[in-house]
């Protein structure tokens, strides 16, 4: 597994786990599909938490920029781009 | 009428004070009767004593020396054996009528009130501001809190019953009451009251309500019951030919129902008079139903206002425990109710106030959003809790599913399920208001009064998913069929074999004891095992289906099951037999 798809893969996991969400498949989740509403159904409650799952993670800064969050939340491999444009990189377990 | 905390103060007399198969007994009696036993308990002075009993007046006697002596009578929600073990580290005795009372407990002594040798003792009026009877709650969380009434709460709370309805029931009418002296509504309408007011009472509740219509040819009564026991009453009982004979109705202890309102109505010439309060509170307000829907309307002395913020009924009267201190006769205390004031005084009710909960700033009606659930065609009964989330608590969701709720659970798994109800609900609720947590049970947990907790329920969306999804759980002659569906997340997959989640052999075992408990009710305990193969690997996602077969032996039960895919049942994954410990 390159370096790109583990980071995505890992951003999967942590969606699951920091959600607790019940039921979903970190490797069912689309890299591409919509995160919120009518993708995995998630909300603003999950995007402050997912937001400090990912800051404490990765050392990311995300501001309080409504506009810039909705295009960084859209998607995993939207949130694994911020991350990597932010230095970030795969943890691994 | 006597203040209560007069009452033994001056003679008695040869008036009845209680009656019933086990005979009259008079104010004269009675007076000996409570001589005797606070002599015998003259010992146990100042401490507290547990009290019980079936018969009224054999309570009345304890309750009354126990206030001579200056004890606190604490009163056992039930006799239970557990219930009284949990009362005998905390009181020097217990005083319980009948032939089933025990002899000790826990070492403690243990005694009839009317098994005490004839003795003199001075009785005197009591200090109203004495500690005399320790309830107990019954909430719907389910803790049973208790609740300290002094001589005041219960002699002002008596004041008000006469004052409000005295004249409806007249001097010397018979008091028929199938409540519990053990809790308030019991112990104020069925023994203080009718004391205070020189009426006399029934001395045992009678099994079956409707027991009591050969009382109701014998002259004037009130009855004071219960919704359910009204219930009973007027479905098996010729209530109209009493008619002349009825003063008046009570019901408390649980929302009467229009319907039962209306039938004691039509049968009695009014409905009966509901009575609101807690046992904290005492009683709050009384209405008659005749539409459905009359406001409350507080009792004298008591002031009931809606609280602006949280629309919460706060009560203000001599007789509320606990709570505020307002003035030298008054408390306040908010109740865990929601009213509305209504506009012609008084206030309607409208539900739990714990039932409203806020998410992220938004506030849902757990009710509401339960109703909205019900509307769906894939759900019969739904109860909702607030879980624990991540960051907020989150709505949790337990279902009961219909036929067509089934076959689309067993269709798509608990997930396609729990997205297509989160749509349906989307359209009214804001969407972090939406359960995250969804639990599909066969019935709703439901505790002896028939209420769900909020514990129970809770229990339920916290577990983690240590146990398969239950698709169906059918019982047969001799055993069970059970369907499960092996979630994705369930706990017991980590950690076996990195990248290739199985459920472990001990695991199913495990479902298959399980699935033993639910069908003899019990914790079963295995004794042996054989036979025991595990023929294909089983993993997550997949749909099995138990077959279980049980008999019942005096060494033990012996059972034997087959785990097989439920969509090819000649694919096996375990099988074996076993005993169970007896």
């Amino acid at each position: 597994m390159g370096g790109a798809e583990a980071l995505e893969a890992e951003i999967k996991r942590l969606i699951v786990e920091a959600l607790a969400l019940e039921d979903v498949n970190p490797q069912e989740i689309e890299t591409d599909a919509a995160l919120f509403v009518e993708g995995l159904g998630l909300d603003s409650i999950d995007a402050l938490e997912l937001a400090m799952v990912l800051e404490e993670r990765y050392g990311v800064t995300i501001e309080d920029d409504p506009e810039g969050n909705a295009r960084i939340f859209a998607s995993v491999r939207s949130l694994a781009d911020f991350v990597r444009s932010q230095g970030g990189e795969a943890r691994g377990t | 009428m006597t203040p209560l905390s007069r009452l033994f103060a001056a003679a008695g007399g040869a008036r009845v004070v209680a009656f019933g198969r086990e005979g009259e007994r008079t104010a004269d009696e009675l007076r000996s009767d409570v001589a005797a036993l606070a002599a015998h308990l003259a010992p146990l002075a100042g401490g507290r004593v547990a009290l019980h009993c079936h018969d009224a007046y054999a309570f009345a006697v304890g309750l009354f020396a126990l206030a001579q002596v200056r004890s606190v009578a604490v009163l056992a929600p039930s006799r239970q054996p557990g219930a009284l073990l949990r009362l005998a580290g905390d009181v020097l005795g217990f005083l319980i009528d009948g032939a089933d009372a025990p002899r000790e407990i826990e070492g403690r002594p243990c005694g009839s009130p009317l098994a005490a040798p004839r003795a003199s003792f001075p009785l005197a009026a009591l200090d109203r501001e004495a500690a005399w009877a320790e309830l107990f709650t019954s909430g719907t969380t389910g803790d049973e809190k208790p609740i300290l009434k002094s001589v005041r709460h219960l002699e002002d709370e008596v004041d008000v019953l006469e004052a409000r309805f005295g004249a409806a029931l007249g001097a010397g009418t018979r008091v028929l009451a199938t409540a519990s002296p053990q809790h308030l509504y019991g112990l104020l309408f069925r023994v203080l009251w009718p004391l205070a007011a020189g009426r006399p009472f029934l001395r045992t509740p009678l099994l079956h309500p409707e027991e009591l219509a050969p009382s109701l040819d014998e002259g004037p009564f009130a009855l004071a019951s219960t919704p359910v026991a009204l219930r009973r009453l007027a479905e098996r009982t010729e209530l109209a030919s009493r008619a002349a004979h009825c003063r008046a109705v009570f019901s408390s202890g649980g929302p009467l129902e229009a319907e039962v309102a209306q039938r004691v109505a039509e049968a009695l010439g009014a409905p009966p008079f509901e009575v609101y309060g807690s046992t904290e509170t005492g009683g709050v307000a009384v209405r008659q139903q005749r539409s459905g829907d009359e406001p409350w309307q507080p009792l004298p002395r008591v002031e009931a206002a809606v609280d602006p913020e949280d629309g919460r009924l706060v009560v203000t009267s001599p007789f509320v425990s606990g709570g505020e201190r307002v003035d030298a006769a008054c408390t306040r205390l908010a109740t865990g109710d929601r009213a509305e004031p209504a506009p012609g005084g008084g206030f309607r009710l409208r539900g739990r106030a714990d039932r409203v909960v806020k998410i992220a700033e938004k506030r849902l009606s757990l009710p509401d959003m339960e109703s909205r659930l019900r509307a769906h065609p894939s759900v019969a009964e739904a109860a909702l809790v607030l879980a624990p989330g991540a960051g907020e608590p989150r709505v949790g969701a337990v279902l009961v599913l219909t036929p067509a709720g089934r076959e689309r659970h067993a269709d798509g798994g608990r997930r396609a399920l729990g997205r297509e109800l989160a749509e349906h609900l989307a359209a009214d609720f804001d969407r972090v208001l939406l359960p995250r947590v969804w639990r599909v049970v066969e019935a709703l947990p439901r505790d002896a009064q028939g209420k769900t907790s909020v514990r129970a329920l809770s229990a339920l969306v916290s577990e983690a998913a240590t146990r398969p999804e239950l698709v169906s759980f059918e019982r047969r002659p001799g055993g069970a069929v059970v369907e499960w569906r092996i979630p994705r997340e369930l706990a017991h997959l980590e950690g076996h074999f990195p990248g290739h989640p199985l459920v472990a052999g001990v695991v199913q075992l495990h479902f298959v004891m399980g699935a033993l408990a639910e069908l003899t009710d019990a914790q079963p305990r295995l004794a042996s095992l054989e036979a025991l193969k595990f023929h294909e690997l089983l993993g997550p996602g997949a749909h099995v289906r138990l077959h279980l077969e049980t008999n019942a032996a005096p060494e033990g039960a012996q059972f034997r099951f087959r785990l097989v895919d439920a969509a090819a049942p000649g694919r096996i994954f375990s099988s074996g037999r076993g005993r169970l410990a007896p």
